[in-house]
């Protein structure tokens, strides 16, 4: 019952907290047009006035692409700088922006005010960014560990029988996507903490991060699996739906850039409202901890 | 069990003379050369042990004083071969890895002793420490006619890295594994000016060249072993009931490589095309690509039937090799072949279904027509590569026949005029040049997709009828025997002159010039286009070598000119469209010869775009983005692709962030 008080929860406080999306949605829009915007010139320029475009209207076309020789080569060269720092801007981005978020998703209610939003981004990036970049780093390593050396192990093996290595790599990973699951437990209890912190303390909770999510385990797996789910299903249906559209026409490219953004824009309301859920489950477990805390200290 | 192993032995040494016909009703080749082979596999020295009757006949008019062998095996005895010092010396080599072929003994018919008269050879390099190529001298000269029977006891210890032939603990792949002869040239021959053998080492980037051979192969395995071989079962004997061994006999007639395999791990399927047995052999967890691998073969056997030839022998066998075994994939042996996969392949990535139809062809492209890969690697793997590429195109898709994703499609053939266009190295030498001296790793680039992508290229100008016809010629005058790369081109011409007269030349030897024996670049470009308003002054229709259409009654007049380049060496015809505004189109020919050419119009309507090759014939055009010009290009798809990376990016950062 707690998990789907949780949720219920987390959609109300999640639909409160549009603006915070839209100035999410915003930044990451600017932030990838930065590369995007200069590849888009790059192309054109590499075109030219030429009609291969033509050629491009079924989808990807390498040929087409592989004809601009140099300029393509210089193109993806920038592309993968870029996409590097962009990935890397937007990861601290992303940890500001969440230092907003958990706050707002605090019990507290109220009218969204942008500045608050900000100040509260401001005063827990510290935090956040070093809980995101511990929490990441584990989660590689963790993939070095459970699904690269097994893997290397298996596939090194000359005895292993044919489809040993595909078996082993499912297992493998579902092992790390339930250590995932744990692990973004951990990562999502620890922002709530810090945010009812007034000073920024990481490590302690990161600490919280991990005890929270091992003393209330039989609720908050459930729940962040459920949570998983929706996003992998959501997840799923944008591959569906993003990649395969191929509009033909002005019009047609505009509609799709509407909707591919109207996706991500869901997407960051939904990664809000697992925030949302965690907090809202973490809030009725504390509760209920602080309650028998209590009455166990009266004891003495 | 004694006795049946002696009868069996009887009726393998009568019943199956050289010269008699088990596979098919008459012999399809001169059958030069024959083998009869008993090969005992040792699962545990990782060794065969083999004893060899073989004939070579003199067809020549020449008396010949010595024969030679290939002991290909012998590439893999050391890091110091010729095989392995071009390939790098063999990364990681290991003693336990070499390979080798030792000769026991080696007699005539009569035992009497020919080791006095053997000596390694390196007619390539003259590296002494390749033994890949051993020369016997006669004690007598063979005279035209006669033929030399030789016996020999020999083991062949196969190397631990596969390469197209070896082990991988109980996986056996045993190809060039017996001594097996050159092919004598006489006078006339392809190139031949005096007769000679042409019996080369074992090159890193080469392949091989026989005659069409009879083989009669006795292979005695551990009776858990399912094996495949390019013959056909003649018998299958266990003589023991505790025995751990079985005995498999083998017949294949005229073809000229006989390989095999053995593994415990193999399951067996049988299907039928016309009059072919295929048999497919594949790891139990890859059952589910069964029908992909039938379904492409007989795609294959359909497709060369119907345009080059007949597929003369009743059977045929596919091995997919297990992922240990990764190193046999993708090598043919005319009747056997290994294609390449892996356990889970999804449907949309067509690679094995490329490999199979890739290794099915060569069983006419040096297995019918068994050219001389040393020498000319392109007749071989090109022609071939571009029947492949068609084949895929047909059936899979022109632009997915290679990767049929809906995020990503890729077309067989794209990606063979890409590895050429996009090549450093796609100037640096010729596509006629001997296997091993292709500079700077261009090998494969050069033999395989550059003469892919110039076969597309002729089929562009004499089309895709002329093009089977040609092949289909190159068939019947050129099956089981030994053609030239210039006995192609002059297959090429006589068939073109046939169907076209004088239409491109007297012959096409202009063509074959630029791209076979040139190293010169083809790229064609329109370099701008304009329409100049005419005031009445200048209402004077211009007459240049170009089309005039002047359109009456209407209110303004245009001087419309087209300019175009040839900026690559070289020339080729190619078709020009040129649109107009008012939805007219005017089809031009070039003869592409100048370097630059101007089409003048007067006329009441402007152009609006220019194509040159608008089909796409011309596949050698090393940049196709040049070959076409509009005034107002169709920008819709870049907006689309970028709309499509900012999405992606926005996706991908927000996965990433916690
Ligand atoms: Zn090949």
């Amino acid at each position: 019952m707690k998990i789907f008080h949780s949720i219920k929860s987390a959609v109300l406080r999640t639909m409160n907290l549009w603006k915070g999306g839209l100035i999410i949605w915003i930044s990451s829009f600017l932030l990838v047009s930065l590369l995007a915007m200069p590849i888009k010139g790059a192309m054109n320029s590499g075109f030219g006035k030429s009609m291969i475009t033509e050629k491009l209207v079924d989808g990807l076309n390498f040929e087409v692409f592989a004809d601009m020789g140099t300029a393509f080569k210089t193109i993806m060269s920038f592309f993968s700088v870029g996409l590097f720092m962009i990935v890397l801007v937007g990861f601290i981005l992303n940890a500001f922006f969440t230092g907003g978020v958990f706050n707002r998703l605090k019990g507290s209610s109220g009218k969204f005010s942008a500045g608050e939003f900000f100040s509260a981004s401001a005063k827990n990036f510290w935090s956040f960014l070093i809980i995101s970049l511990i929490i990441s780093l584990i989660i590689l390593v963790l993939a070095f560990f459970v699904i690269g050396i097994p893997l290397a192990i298996v596939g090194q093996s000359d005895n292993s029988p044919e489809g040993v290595l595909f078996r082993t790599g499912i297992i493998v990973i579902s092992i790390y996507f339930l250590l995932l699951t744990i692990l973004l437990l951990v990562a999502d209890y620890a922002r709530a903490f810090q945010v009812t912190m007034d000073k920024n303390l990481c490590f302690k909770a990161i600490g919280f991060g991990f005890s929270q999510t091992f003393n209330t385990f039989l609720s908050s797996l459930p729940l962040m699996i459920i949570l998983l789910l929706v996003q992998l299903s959501f997840g799923w249906l944008v591959l569906k739906i993003l990649p395969g559209m191929r509009p033909a026409n002005g019009s047609g490219v505009f509609y799709m850039f509407l909707l591919s953004q109207m996706l991500f824009f869901l997407k960051i309301m939904l990664k809000i409202w697992r925030y949302g859920s965690v907090t809202s489950l973490m809030e009725i477990n504390t509760l209920r901890d602080n309650t028998s805390e209590i009455s166990s200290e009266s004891d003495f | 069990m004694r006795k049946s192993l002696l009868i069996l032995f009887v009726i393998f040494v009568t019943v199956t003379p050289a010269k008699s016909q088990i596979v098919n009703k008459i012999p399809l080749s001169i059958r030069q050369t024959g083998y009869r082979i008993e090969a005992t596999l040792d699962p545990s020295s990782k060794t065969v042990t083999g004893k060899m009757d073989a004939f070579w006949v003199n067809k020549s008019t020449d008396l010949v004083p010595d024969i030679q062998l290939h002991l290909y095996m012998n590439a893999f005895r050391n890091n110091k071969t010729t095989m392995s010092t071009e390939s790098g010396g063999l990364s990681g080599y290991k003693d336990a890895d070499s390979g080798w072929i030792d000769i026991k003994s080696f007699t005539d018919r009569y035992g009497k002793d020919l080791t006095p008269g053997m000596q390694f050879i390196s007619p390539d390099d003259g590296n002494l420490n390749d033994l890949t190529v051993l020369k016997i001298v006669l004690p007598q000269a063979v005279k035209p006619g006669d033929t030399v029977f030789i016996k020999v006891n020999f083991v062949t210890k196969l190397p631990g890295k596969i390469k197209r032939t070896g082990y991988k603990d109980d996986f056996f792949f045993v190809a060039q594994w017996f001594p097996k002869f050159g092919v004598y040239e006489s006078v006339g021959m392809r190139y031949s000016t005096k007769g000679a053998w042409n019996c080369h080492q074992f090159h890193a980037n080469s392949e091989f060249y026989s005659n069409h051979s009879v083989y009669d192969v006795k292979i005695t395995v551990p009776k858990e072993y399912a094996v495949g071989t390019g013959g056909i079962l003649i018998s299958e004997v266990t003589p023991d009931v505790n025995g751990k061994n079985k005995i498999l006999i083998y017949r294949a007639e005229d073809i000229v490589d006989f390989a095999w395999t053995a593994w415990p791990g193999y399951v067996v399927y049988t299907d039928q095309w016309e009059h072919v047995k295929i048999t497919l052999l594949l790891p139990k967890e890859r059952t589910d690509q069964v029908d992909r691998q039938f379904k492409a073969v007989k795609i294959a056997l359909e497709y060369f039937a119907r345009n080059v030839g007949k597929y003369p022998w009743p059977y045929l066998t596919i091995v997919d090799p297990p992922a240990k075994g990764i190193g046999a994939a993708g090598m043919e042996y005319t009747t056997i072949f290994t294609s390449e996969s892996f356990t889970g392949v999804p449907s949309w990535y067509h690679l094995p279904e490329m490999v199979t139809i890739h290794e099915f062809g060569h069983a006419y492209f040096m297995g019918i027509l068994a050219s001389n890969e040393f020498e000319e690697p392109w007749l071989d793997e090109g022609v071939n590569s571009f029947w492949e590429e068609r084949i895929m195109g047909q059936y899979y898709g022109e632009s997915e026949g290679m990767f049929d994703h809906p995020w990503l499609k890729i077309g067989d053939k794209s990606m063979s005029r890409l590895s050429y266009i996009n090549s450093i190295g796609r100037q640096v030498v010729s596509n006629n040049e001997y296997s091993w001296n292709y500079p700077h790793g261009t090998y494969g680039m050069m033999s395989y997709n550059k003469a892919a992508t110039w076969l597309y290229t002729l089929m562009g100008i004499i089309g895709e009828e002329t093009t089977n016809d040609v092949f289909r010629e190159y068939y019947k005058k050129w099956a089981f025997r030994h053609p030239s790369g210039n006995d192609f081109v002059n297959i090429v011409n006589e068939v073109v002159k046939q169907k076209y007269g004088g239409k491109f030349g007297p012959d096409m030897n202009w063509f074959f010039s630029q791209t076979l024996y040139g190293t010169g670049i083809c790229d064609y470009k329109v370099v701008n286009f304009y329409n100049n308003k005419l005031y009445l002054s200048d209402k004077k229709v211009n007459k240049t070598d170009s089309l005039n259409t002047i359109k009456t009654g209407s209110d303004s007049l245009y001087k419309s000119v087209v300019e175009l380049e040839r900026a690559g060496d070289v020339m080729l015809p190619v078709d020009v469209l040129v649109h107009f505004k008012n939805g007219e189109g005017i089809h031009e020919s070039w003869d592409g010869k100048g370097r630059f050419k101007d089409f003048t119009y007067t006329g009441a309507s402007k152009i609006e775009w220019v194509k040159i090759d608008p089909e796409f014939k011309i596949r050698m055009d090393v940049n196709y983005i040049n070959n076409s010009m509009t005034e107002e290009p169709d920008r819709v798809p870049v907006r689309r692709i970028t709309d499509k990376l900012i999405s992606f990016m926005q996706f991908f950062i927000s996965f990433i962030s916690l």
